[in-house]
C-alpha cells in the first residue's frame, strides 16, 4: 500500500526524513519502504524550444533543446514531441541503463546531440510510445534524479493480514503517534442531528441476511454538480497513487484512503424502487460491474435494488447505477460486511479490489457512520450538493468489543523484559483501548472497534512489546539444565549415505518433486495428480528419482559436461489406500569413469563400474549380506537385483533407450541404480562387532579353470570359497580368456585364493589338499577342468 | 595376388585390429604372434619372397622390411599407452610437473550442506531432530495452527492441493502439531523438511523449498528467549559479526510475532531470514496443551534463503538445475 507524506502530516508533525520514518514504521510491523533515490549522471531537465519535421524522414522531428545554459540540435522519433514540452533530457556522454551511452550521431543527414527520453529508456516503467513529459513546474537544468526524488513523497507499506486499521492515512499516522508519545490532529467528521429522518420516505433498506451484512448506513444527497475534483484532492489521491476521475467518485476513494472505511456512491435515480435489498445472489444471476466486465453469480452477497444485483457486495458497484456526468442525486452506501463472506465472493469471482481487501480483514463497524458523515460533508463542500436530512442505520446484528483481561503475569512471562504499568497504561491507551485497572496486576480492556485482530491477552502483550521496541528486547541465552538427548535424529544416517557416495565421486543434487503427467507415469504408476497445478510441467508428484535424474545428465551433456556421476536422496510419491511418501537413494553414471590422461586413457562406465561403486557402498556402510542377481526389469536393458538378505531392496543396470528416448535424452549408456533407503536406514542400526586380525601370514594361489563360456563366475567362487574349508578365506576371479584354442564355448578364468589360519602358519600340504578339493568339486559341478 | 597385394592385405588387416585394440594383455600377446609370430603373417611374406625371383626379390623384401618396422612401431605404441604410464617414469626424468591422475570427485549439495550446518548448531544447543509428512491434511497445515479456512492469512501461502482436504503442507508447521499431539511439555525441537507453494518459478520462488522449524515448549519462556536463540543462531552461521534486526510481524500460528533481518553489506539492505513468534495459545488449545500453564516459541527458516545469503547465489533455480558447474562449487 502507498502512504502519502504529505497527506501524512494533515494529522501528525513528521520531521525525520522518509528513509527514517520507514524504519520508523517496519519496527512497529508495519513494514515500509522508501524509494530509493534515482541516480541519473548525464540526464537533466530541458525544455523544447523548437520541434519541426526532419526534412529527410517523416517519422522524426527535429528539435532544439536547452538546458537553461545551452541549446542543442535533437533527432527525436516520439510522436508526441512539441514546443514548450518540459522533458528529461540526456546529454552527450550520458549512460542510461547498463550500457547505453549516448554520443554524437548523424541521423538522416542532420545532426543529433543527445536524446529525449521516454520513461522506458530511464528505466522508470515500459511507457515507449512516446517521451516523457515532466510537470510544468520543473525547473530547467536541474539533475533528472533530483527532479524525480522532490516527487517521491510517499512510503510503501507491505501490510500483514491483521492490520485493516492501518490500511489508511489516519491509521497509519496512528502508530506513528503512539510510538513517538504524540497525539494525532484528526477529527471524525461531525454527526448531524436531524428533527426528522426525511431520507426514510425516499429510501428504504432491507438486509436478508444479517450475519453477512451485519450493518448498512445510507442516506442521499441531492442536485450535486459532476466535474474534476479540486487540486488539493488530487494531489494528495496522486501522491497515494491514485488516480483521480471525477469529484464524486473522488470522495468515496478519497474517505477510503482517509480514513480506511469503504463507501460507495450510486445514481439514486438510477434505482427506481427506491429500495436496496442486501442478500445473497441466486444462481445465474449476472450483473455489469463497473470495469464493464459481465459478472456471473452463484451465492454471492449483493446489493440489489428489491430484484436485481445492482452492485456486488464489499467489492464493486455496477455499471448501470454508477455516477455518470450526468447524475444529479446520489445515494451513499457505507456499510460492515463480514470478512469471510466478502472474501469467498472475492474468491469465486477472482476479484480483489480497494475495498474488497479491507472488508476481508474487518472493516470498522462503527467507521461505517463515520465514514457516511465524512462523504455527506464532502459532497457538499466539493459537489455542492445538499443532503436530505437524515441517515438509515440498518444495524440487525449488533457488533460488541468484547473485553480481554490483562494480566501482569502472562506480560512478564511472555514479553522477557520490564515493561511498566504506566508504559503499559500509556501505549494501550494510546492505541485507543479503554482500559480499567482491577486490582493490582489486572487490567480490564476494550479494544476499539477499528481494531478486530486484539481479541486475547497476548494480542495484548504483542501491542505493548512492539510498541515497546523489539529491539530493546532483552536477548536471553542461557542454556543450563541437562536435556534429554537419548532421541538421535532419525535422518543422521542419510548424511553418512551423502557422504560416502560423493566419496564415491557422485553429486548430490536435489530435484523438483513436481512432474508432469507422462514422466510421473513413465517408471513408475499411482502418481499423486494436484487439483490445482502451477502448469502441465508440474502436475503430478514424481514416482520415481530416475527421470530427474536423467534429464540432469542431459542438462549437464548439453552444458559441455559429458562424464556425469550424480544421486539423489529423495522422496517417491504414491497413491494407494494411503498416500505414501517413500525415500529412494538413486544414482546414475554417464560417460568416462576414468578420464583420459597424461598417465591413462579413459575407461567408460560399465554395468561393472556402477555395480563396483554399489557395492563399495554397501562396504562404506557397513551393510553385509548384499547379494546380486541377474534379473529382468522394466527400466534396463540388462540389470541386476540387489537384495538385502533375502529381500530385494533395489535394482540396477543399463537403462532402456526407450525410456531415454521417452524423455528426450540426447545419450546412450546412462547405467544406474535405485535403492529403497528404509532397509538401509535399518540395516545401518546394526553395530559393528571386531572380528580378530590373524597374526600369521597369508598365502595367496592362482587356480585357473576351464568352464562351460556360459557358466556365471559368480557360482564358481562361491563354490570354491566352501569347498576350501576355513583356511580359505577369500576367492575372487582376476583374469577371464577366451579363445578358440580352448575350444568353442569355452572361457578360461584364474582365481585368486588367499589362504590364512587364524590359529598356525599354514603348511604347504594342508593348502595343496583344500585346493584339491577345490578342483574336485569344481569338476564335478561344473564340467569344468583345471588349467596348467 | 601379387607380393605387393599381399603386403597391402597385411597392412590393412593390421589396420582393423588396431582399432580394436585388445586391452587384455592375453589377448595382446595373440595379436603379437598372429603378425611377428613365428607362424605369424608377416613370417607368410618372408614365405612368398623365397619364391621370388632375384629380379624382384630386393624391391619386394624392402617394403616388407618397412612395414615390419611400421608394424612393429604401432604396436609397441598402443601396448605401451595400455600397458603403463606414458611417459617416462625413470626417476631422473620424471616430470613432477605434470597433474596427478583423474580422480572423480563427488559433491554435496548445498542444501545438504546448509541443512547439517543449520541442524549442527541448534543441535549443540540441545534441540531434538523430528520429521513430518509432506503431503498433510488441511487440519494439521492451516486450522490446527490458527488458519481458518476463509481466513486472509491463507493467501499468505498459494497451496497445492491434493484432494479436496489435502494439501502438499505449505510449511513445516504442520509437524509442530503432530509433536504436540504425540507428546507431552517441555519439547525442543527443530523440523527440517521440503514445502510446496503454488506460485510462479523465477529467480526468487520456485514451487518448492526447503525449511526448518523450530519449537520449544515450556512453562517460562519469553521473547527474551527466542531472541537469545535467534541471535546465537545468527551468529553462528553468518558470523559473529553479523548485525541482526528483530521486527514485529504477524503469523497465524504465534501471537506476538517477529521476523528477523540481517544487514546485507553488499546489497545495503536488510533481509528478510526468517519469522518466528510465541506459540498461540489457540495453537495450544488445539493440540490440548494448557494455554496457562504453557508457553513456548516457534521459528521457520528456509534453507534455499539461508545458503543464498552465505554463498551469495542470486537464482533459487541454480538449486534444481544441478548443473555440474554449480554443484562442484561446493
Amino acid at each position: 500500500m502507498r502512504v502519502s507524506i504529505p497527506w501524512l502530516k494533515k494529522y501528525i508533525n513528521i520531521k525525520q526524513p522518509t528513509a527514517e520514518l520507514a524504519d520508523m514504521l517496519t519496527m512497529l510491523g508495519l513494514e515500509s519502504d522508501a524509494p530509493k533515490k534515482p541516480t541519473f549522471s548525464g540526464i537533466v531537465v530541458g525544455k523544447i524550444l523548437k520541434a519541426e519535421k526532419h526534412p529527410n524522414a517523416d517519422r522524426l522531428s527535429l528539435c532544439v533543446v536547452t538546458d537553461g545554459k545551452e541549446e542543442y540540435q535533437v533527432v527525436c522519433g516520439a510522436p508526441n514531441v512539441d514546443t514548450e514540452q518540459i522533458v528529461a533530457f540526456a546529454k552527450v556522454g550520458a549512460v542510461l541503463g547498463d550500457d547505453f551511452k549516448i554520443t554524437k550521431a548523424k541521423i538522416r543527414g542532420e545532426r543529433s546531440y543527445g536524446m529525449i527520453c521516454s520513461e522506458r529508456e530511464l528505466g522508470l516503467s515500459d511507457e515507449h510510445e512516446g517521451i516523457m513529459v515532466l510537470n510544468e513546474s520543473a525547473k530547467i537544468g536541474t539533475n533528472f534524479g533530483d527532479y524525480l526524488s522532490s516527487n517521491l513523497h510517499y512510503l510503501e507499506i507491505d501490510l500483514t493480514p491483521n492490520r485493516p486499521d492501518c490500511m489508511s492515512h489516519v491509521g497509519v499516522a496512528r502508530e506513528i503517534a503512539v510510538k513517538t508519545g504524540t497525539k494525532i490532529n484528526y477529527t471524525p467528521a461531525a454527526e448531524r442531528k436531524f428533527k426528522k429522518n426525511e431520507v426514510a420516505d425516499i429510501l428504504s433498506i432491507k438486509i436478508d441476511d444479517k450475519n453477512c451484512c451485519p450493518r448498512y448506513v445510507a442516506g442521499v444527497v441531492k442536485n450535486i454538480t459532476v466535474g474534476p475534483a479540486p487540486d488539493w484532492m488530487r494531489e494528495l489521491l496522486e501522491s497515494a497513487g491514485q488516480r483521480s476521475i471525477n469529484n464524486i467518485v473522488d470522495i468515496s476513494n478519497y474517505v477510503l484512503m482517509e480514513m480506511g472505511h469503504p463507501t460507495h456512491i450510486f445514481d439514486y435515480d438510477k434505482i427506481p424502487s427506491q429500495t436496496i435489498c442486501i442478500r445473497k445472489a441466486k444462481k445465474g444471476e449476472h450483473v455489469m460491474s463497473l470495469d464493464e466486465e459481465q459478472r456471473k453469480l452463484t451465492d454471492e452477497l449483493v446489493i440489489t435494488d428489491g430484484k436485481k444485483p445492482i452492485a456486488i457486495a464489499g467489492l464493486m458497484g455496477g455499471l448501470e447505477s454508477a455516477v455518470t456526468d450526468k447524475t444529479k442525486n446520489v445515494l451513499i452506501e457505507s456499510a460492515y460486511f463480514d470478512p469471510i463472506t466478502i472474501r469467498r465472493s472475492a474468491k469465486s469471482l477472482g476479484m480483489s479490489t480497494e475495498a474488497s481487501k479491507r472488508f476481508e480483514r474487518g472493516a470498522d463497524p462503527e467507521g461505517a457512520v463515520n465514514a457516511y458523515w465524512r462523504v455527506v460533508e464532502l459532497l457538499e463542500e466539493l459537489a455542492g450538493g445538499e443532503w436530505v436530512p437524515g441517515m438509515i442505520d440498518a444495524y440487525p446484528k449488533k457488533i460488541k468489543q468484547k473485553q480481554i483481561i490483562l494480566t501482569r503475569e502472562k506480560i512478564d512471562i511472555l514479553s522477557g523484559c520490564e515493561l511498566s504499568d504506566s508504559f503499559v497504561n500509556a501505549t494501550l491507551s494510546n492505541l485507543e483501548l479503554d482500559i480499567k485497572k482491577d486490582g493490582k496486576n489486572k487490567w480490564i480492556c476494550t479494544p476499539p472497534s477499528f481494531r478486530p485482530d486484539l481479541e486475547r491477552e497476548v494480542d495484548l502483550i504483542e501491542e505493548c512489546c512492539r510498541v515497546y521496541g523489539y529491539d530493546k528486547i532483552h536477548s536471553n541465552f542461557h542454556y543450563a539444565g541437562l536435556y534429554d538427548l537419548a532421541e538421535v535424529d532419525p535422518e543422521d544416517v542419510l548424511s553418512k549415505i551423502v557422504i560416502a557416495m560423493s566419496g564415491l565421486g557422485f553429486r548430490q543434487c536435489y530435484l523438483n518433486s513436481l512432474t508432469d503427467e507422462n514422466t510421473a507415469g513413465l517408471l513408475g504408476n499411482n502418481a499423486i495428480p494436484m487439483q490445482n497445478p502451477l502448469s502441465s510441467a508440474m502436475s503430478h508428484l514424481r514416482t520415481s528419482l530416475y527421470p530427474g535424474l536423467l534429464q540432469t545428465v542431459n542438462h549437464n551433456i548439453r552444458n559441455g559436461n559429458a562424464n556425469v556421476n550424480l544421486f539423489e536422496i529423495g522422496k517417491e510419491y504414491k497413491t494407494g489406500k494411503k498416500n505414501s511418501e517413500i525415500y529412494h537413494l538413486t544414482g546414475v553414471l554417464h560417460g568416462d569413469w576414468i578420464s583420459k590422461s597424461v598417465h591413462n586413457d579413459e575407461q567408460r562406465q560399465t554395468i561393472h563400474s556402477l555395480k563396483g561403486k554399489v557395492e563399495a557402498l554397501f562396504n562404506r556402510l557397513k551393510i553385509k549380506n548384499i547379494s546380486f542377481s541377474t534379473t529382468e526389469h522394466t527400466h534396463y536393458k540388462y540389470g541386476l537385483s540387489i537384495a538385502l538378505g533375502k529381500s530385494v531392496i533395489g535394482h540396477c543396470g543399463k537403462l532402456k533407450q526407450s525410456i531415454l528416448n521417452n524423455l528426450d535424452i540426447n545419450a546412450d549408456e546412462i547405467f544406474g541404480f535405485d535403492i529403497e533407503l528404509k532397509s538401509i536406514i535399518d540395516a545401518m542400526k546394526n553395530v559393528v562387532k571386531y572380528s580378530a586380525v590373524s597374526p600369521y601370514p597369508k598365502v595367496g594361489r592362482d587356480m585357473n579353470f576351464v568352464l562351460d563360456k556360459n557358466t556365471k563366475t559368480a557360482d564358481i567362487s562361491y563354490t570354491v570359497l566352501n569347498a576350501g574349508g576355513q583356511i580359505l578365506i577369500s576367492v575372487k576371479p582376476v583374469d577371464i580368456f577366451q579363445h578358440k584354442s580352448l575350444g568353442d564355448n569355452k572361457k578360461s578364468v584364474t582365481f585368486h585364493l588367499e589362504f590364512q589360519s587364524a590359529v598356525k602358519t599354514l603348511e604347504e600340504a594342508e593348502i595343496n589338499s583344500a585346493m584339491n578339493d577345490i578342483t574336485a568339486i569344481i569338476s564335478k559341478q561344473f564340467d569344468a577342468k583345471l588349467r596348467d | 595376388m601379387t607380393i605387393l597385394e599381399s603386403i597391402g592385405s597385411v597392412r590393412e588387416s593390421f589396420r582393423a585390429d588396431l582399432d580394436s585394440f585388445p586391452t587384455d594383455q592375453r589377448e595382446i600377446d595373440l595379436l603379437r604372434s598372429k603378425y611377428f609370430g613365428r607362424k605369424g603373417l608377416l613370417a607368410d611374406l618372408y614365405i612368398l619372397l623365397s619364391g621370388l625371383s632375384n629380379k624382384e626379390k630386393p624391391k619386394a623384401g624392402q617394403s616388407i622390411n618397412s612395414l615390419k618396422k611400421e608394424l612393429q612401431k604401432e604396436f609397441d605404441r598402443k601396448t605401451a599407452s595400455i600397458a603403463g604410464p606414458k611417459h617416462v617414469t625413470n626417476d631422473q626424468l620424471l616430470d613432477l610437473s605434470l597433474p596427478g591422475y583423474p580422480i572423480t570427485n563427488g559433491s554435496i549439495h548445498p542444501l545438504q550442506q546448509t541443512l547439517d550446518e543449520i541442524k549442527g548448531i541448534f543441535k549443540s544447543v540441545g534441540f531434538k531432530v523430528a520429521y513430518g509428512p509432506e503431503i498433510e491434511d488441511d487440519y494439521h497445515n492451516f486450522e490446527a495452527l490458527n488458519i481458518p479456512k476463509h481466513h486472509p492469512a491463507r493467501d499468505m501461502q498459494d497451496t497445492f492441493f491434493v484432494e479436496d482436504n489435502v494439501v502438499l503442507r505449505t510449511h513445516t508447521s504442520n509437524v509442530q502439531i503432530h509433536l504436540m499431539e504425540e507428546r507431552e511439555p517441555p519439547l525442543r525441537y527443530i523440523v527440517p523438511g521440503r514445502v510446496y507453494r503454488n506460485e510462479a518459478v523465477s529467480y526468487k520462488s520456485y514451487c518448492l523449498f526447503h525449511q526448518i522449524e523450530g519449537l520449544y515448549v515450556d512453562k517460562n519462556v519469553s521473547m527474551g528467549d527466542l531472541k537469545g536463540i535467534l541471535e546465537y543462531f545468527v551468529k553462528r552461521f553468518f558470523g559473529e559479526s553479523t548485525t541482526m534486526r528483530f521486527r514485529p510481524s504477524f503469523f497465524p500460528f504465534t501471537e506476538p510475532s517477529a521476523e528477523v533481518d540481517i544487514w546485507d553489506e553488499k546489497r545495503e539492505k536488510w533481509m528478510e531470514i526468517l519469522g518466528c513468534g510465541m506459540v498461540d495459545p489457540n495453537v495450544f488449545d488445539n493440540v490440548g496443551y494448557d494455554s496457562t500453564v504453557w508457553h513456548g516459541y516457534a521459528f521457520g527458516m528456509g534453507i534455499e534463503r539461508m545458503a543464498m545469503l552465505k554463498y551469495g547465489i542470486d537464482d533459487i533455480r541454480l538449486f534444481y538445475q544441478n548443473d555440474v558447474r554449480f554443484l562442484e562449487q561446493f
